[in-house]
């Protein structure tokens, strides 16, 4: 499952939250004619470094895959980030 | 048997409770732990999902407060990235060997293949770390 919704937010020394909620599938379907041509860069960074494309696709695609349930939450006094993937 | 069961009829046995309250009482003990039907296999453990890491300071650091950090990982996102090491190319690795010789860290990356580090993560199910310290504590476990 590609993950959904990235949040992430940030605690202001004021004790104000700020959140943006970014839905993944809309965001990647807007920047999908960018997202070619990352594909692109990508293969030619594949075949210079004699990487094979096809790993790199999947193992990227596993890494994406596996991304949702991931929550990170640190702290430090008033000031908080938060970066929460379902 | 299991042993609350045999206190229950101890204490029945006793006239310390009257027969309704020792059949409520059994009621209440097999609510708690259904017996599994005989000739049936123990439920297998559910299998940890996440890598957590928790660390609770209670040090004012830079006058800031304490501080906190909760991190959860998918352990199959360990795994993910696992494989994906195994697409550095053999010269980055020699290179990488070069630099840690030079920090004085010796270190051959080419000896460490993906199915052991693969096997590292599947035993990264027990693993629970607890460091206890005045003002500080650091937990890493999985759930």
């Amino acid at each position: 499952m590609i993950p959904h919704l990235v949040t992430v937010g940030h605690r202001r020394p004021d004790g104000r939250w700020l959140r943006l909620y970014v839905p993944v599938l809309p965001v990647l379907l807007v920047l999908s004619p960018l997202l070619l041509l990352v594909v692109l860069v990508g293969l030619v960074a594949c075949l210079a470094t004699r990487v094979s494309p096809v790993g790199a696709l999947r193992g990227t695609g596993q890494l994406l895959w596996a991304l949702p349930g991931t929550r990170i939450e640190v702290e430090q006094g008033r000031t908080a980030v938060l970066v929460s993937v379902r | 048997m299991n042993e609350q069961r045999r206190q229950i009829l101890q204490m029945l046995a006793e006239g310390k409770i009257t027969a309704d309250e020792a059949e409520r009482l059994i009621d209440a003990l097999e609510r708690e732990q259904p017996e599994s039907p005989p000739g049936a296999t123990p439920r297998p453990k559910p299998r940890p999902k996440y890598l957590r890491v928790l660390v609770n300071s209670e040090d004012n650091l830079g006058g800031e407060g304490p501080g906190r950090v909760n991190i959860r990982v998918p352990l199959q996102l360990l795994r993910a990235g696992v494989r994906l090491t195994s697409l550095i190319p053999p010269q980055a690795l020699t290179q990488v060997n070069a630099e840690l010789n030079k920090s004085g860290v010796p270190i051959d990356l080419t000896q460490l293949k993906p199915q052991h580090i693969e096997e590292l993560i599947e035993q990264l199910d027990d693993v629970t770390v607890d460091v206890d310290q005045p003002g500080t504590k650091v937990q890493v476990f999985c759930e």
